[in-house]
């Protein structure tokens, strides 16, 4: 296990240098970080460009830049925007915003998905079987920022006036300034405020996908030999589909669910655009895209690529604590 | 083969109906008669008699009628302008399903969208299917250094987001606003799953025994790969294809939405009526709940066709007689 680990984690390493370098070479060889200031008014003199180009290593030979890049991020300096601020110390704030929605979608997203889909299996072809159906094929042909956009204008105008105060928010990760004055629960209950919609938005969009596949997962558990032994040796029907079911059901979602986080974070970007999130898919737009730097890009990129390696790390290993058929060394 | 089937079938007393076995064959007097079906024939069938493949089927061609003879029947065009109709709420001065804040009619956009989205996809499956099919037949048949390289090269790709690839190339390429430049985007990107599948596929299938035969018998590598793996992977292909397909309408829609997909007043698509109309989701609902109605339907339909093939491909599925 230790050795499978430490491997997985060095070709890892390796395929997150490559895909940085082709971003780079396709982003350095078509941004123009200085873009921004040439429709400032008054038009900055030239020599302010020149400082600047100079100042960012932009006349240096594409593989020195990429190479500097490089050395930097190891020293964990991921370089500077053209406006002179360290990526780094934009980075930890923004994947806590961005981190809350995404872990949040993914515990919402899993335990929906199993419980919806272990009912589809045992109650198959059943009229809540049908229901559950339905839904999941809308959801999957929904798209994000749609869905999310009627829960904005439309449910969550309801819902507060319902309650008869505003409980859930449509903008913003928390309320501006809050953390300034209040503290503890105020707050508490304020960003969880904020974070119900978003979430739920992220969520319904990979739970729709997860329910359908451990509903077919179920139904080939339920039809194996096992179960019928555990049902002749007389345990109860609800005992044998819990405990020796759904633990073996289990095991092909958890690398579907890993393989989703690279699809949660790109979904991320278009939830947060829709609600206003100040996380790491505004930084990648905004910043990155919007101001044509590389440094940005490449930035998200890691932050972004570590997970889809850390999680895929973790379905390897859950998926032998799950399975002891399966040696991984 | 055949024959050894059909004694040890006459053998057991009672004559079962085997699929595809040649009928009269022996010249035994049976009380039914079996008709020999093609396995294509049985495919076909079991679509036919597939519920949810023939809603899809039903509705997609329903959308087609709508966005291909719907505008020779409606005689206005999304790229009429018309000042004195600005905003028309559904139903009002001719415009029946409204008109947006510069007089264009809805309901012409919508057709002209779903023209415009149809022909993004087919674009995109054309880049992409020979891709993914190219690169996953290498690597499946060939295997050792080759496969290694091919599928480093997928997971490498894969490292990233699709949807923050396709920004990062969209907001490169000159060109890439028009529905041709998405079109392009998406199938240079959108072979990744294909060509882990077709590789996967490959790989059990060239262990087969038929292939072995077809090769001790002097076949060509291209020959057992045209004649027949691709010809044994064509199910998991076709409903590749659907799905990819339906995904494709979605992911020009959130590019769309997000700046770097279809932009300009004539070339509209799906996605660009549905992030337009997200803007005057409170103002001006009309235009926020037909398009993204539409979008959900068409997605919806070609989903429900990807599900009936599935089905139909399953040797498996027993619950149509075929």
């Amino acid at each position: 296990m230790f050795f499978f680990t430490i491997r997985r984690v060095l070709a890892s390493v390796l395929v997150l240098v490559v895909s940085s370098f082709l971003v780079f070479a396709l982003c350095a060889a078509s941004f123009d970080p200085l873009a921004q200031y040439y429709s400032r008014n008054p038009r900055p003199p030239q020599e302010f460009f020149d400082q600047l180009r100079e100042r960012f290593g932009l006349n240096d030979p594409f593989l020195v830049r990429y190479w500097n890049w490089l050395t930097g991020v190891l020293h964990g300096d991921f370089g500077v925007t053209v406006d002179g601020t360290p990526v780094a110390d934009q980075l930890p704030g923004r994947l806590m915003v961005t981190g809350r929605m995404i872990l949040a979608a993914i515990v919402i997203a899993v335990l929906l998905a199993v419980i919806v889909g272990v009912i589809g299996a045992v109650r198959q072809y059943k009229p809540s079987d049908y229901t559950f159906t339905f839904i999941a094929y809308i959801l999957i042909a929904l798209p994000t920022f749609w869905f999310a956009a009627l829960l904005k204008e439309f449910v969550a105008g309801g819902i507060n006036d319902l309650l008869g105060s505003q409980v859930l928010y449509t903008i913003g990760e928390e309320t501006p300034g809050l953390s300034l004055y209040a503290g503890g629960w105020e707050l508490w209950s304020d960003r969880l405020g904020h974070l119900v919609l978003p979430t739920v938005s992220l969520a319904l969009l990979s739970f729709a996908a997860w329910s359908r596949f451990q509903r077919a997962s179920m139904l080939d558990v339920l039809g194996s030999d096992y179960m019928r032994l555990a049902r002749a040796k007389g345990l109860t029907y609800r005992r044998t589909v819990l405990k020796h079911g759904l633990r073996n059901a289990l095991i092909p979602l958890t690398t579907v669910v890993a393989l989703g986080i690279g699809t949660l974070f790109g979904g991320a970007v278009i939830t947060e655009t829709v609600f206003v999130w100040h996380g790491m898919g505004e930084y990648l737009l905004e910043n990155g895209i919007g101001q044509q730097d590389v440094n940005v890009v490449l930035g998200w990129l890691l932050v972004s690529a570590v997970f889809v390696v850390l999680f895929n790390l973790v379905a390897d290993i859950l998926y032998a604590v799950l399975d002891p058929r399966i040696r991984l060394s | 083969m055949a024959t050894t089937q059909a004694t040890t079938g006459t053998a057991g007393g009672v004559q079962p109906a085997v699929p595809g076995t040649p009928q009269g064959s022996g010249g035994v007097e049976r009380e039914f008669t079996v008709k020999a079906r093609s396995q294509r024939q049985q495919i076909v069938r079991r679509f036919l008699h597939n519920k949810v493949g023939m809603t899809g089927l039903v509705i997609f061609v329903a959308l087609l009628v709508f966005g291909f003879i719907g505008p020779l029947l409606d005689g206005k065009s999304y790229s009429d302008l018309d000042s004195s109709a600005q905003s028309v709420s559904p139903g009002n001065q001719g415009y029946l399903l409204g008109s947006d804040a510069i007089g264009r009619d809805l309901l012409a956009g919508l057709m002209s969208g779903v023209q415009r989205s149809l022909f993004i996809v087919a674009l995109f499956i054309a880049i992409a299917l020979p891709l993914g099919l190219l690169v996953g037949a290498l690597a499946g048949y060939f295997g050792k250094w080759v496969d290694s390289v091919l599928m480093r090269l997928v997971d490498l790709i894969l490292t990233v987001p699709l949807l923050v690839v396709l920004i990062v190339v969209a907001s490169n390429f000159p060109g890439s606003r028009t529905p041709l430049g998405v079109g392009i985007i998406l199938g240079l990107f959108g072979w990744l799953d294909l060509a882990r599948i077709v590789r996967s596929q490959f790989l059990s299938l060239r262990e087969k025994e038929y292939v072995e035969a077809a090769h001790s018998l002097g076949a060509s590598n291209s020959r057992i790969i045209f004649k027949h793996l691709i010809p044994n992977a064509l199910g998991s292909l076709i409903v590749w294809t659907t799905l990819a397909a339906a995904n494709a309408i979605i992911l020009e829609a959130s590019l769309t939405y997000l700046g770097f997909g279809v932009n300009g007043t004539n070339e509209t698509s799906l996605g660009r009526l549905v992030s337009d109309g997200v803007q005057a989701a409170s103002t001006r609902p009309w235009l926020f709940y037909f398009p993204g109605i539409v979008l959900l339907v068409i997605v919806l339909s070609i989903n429900l066709i990807g599900d009936g093939i599935r089905d139909a491909f399953d040797p498996s599925n027993r619950r149509v007689r075929a």
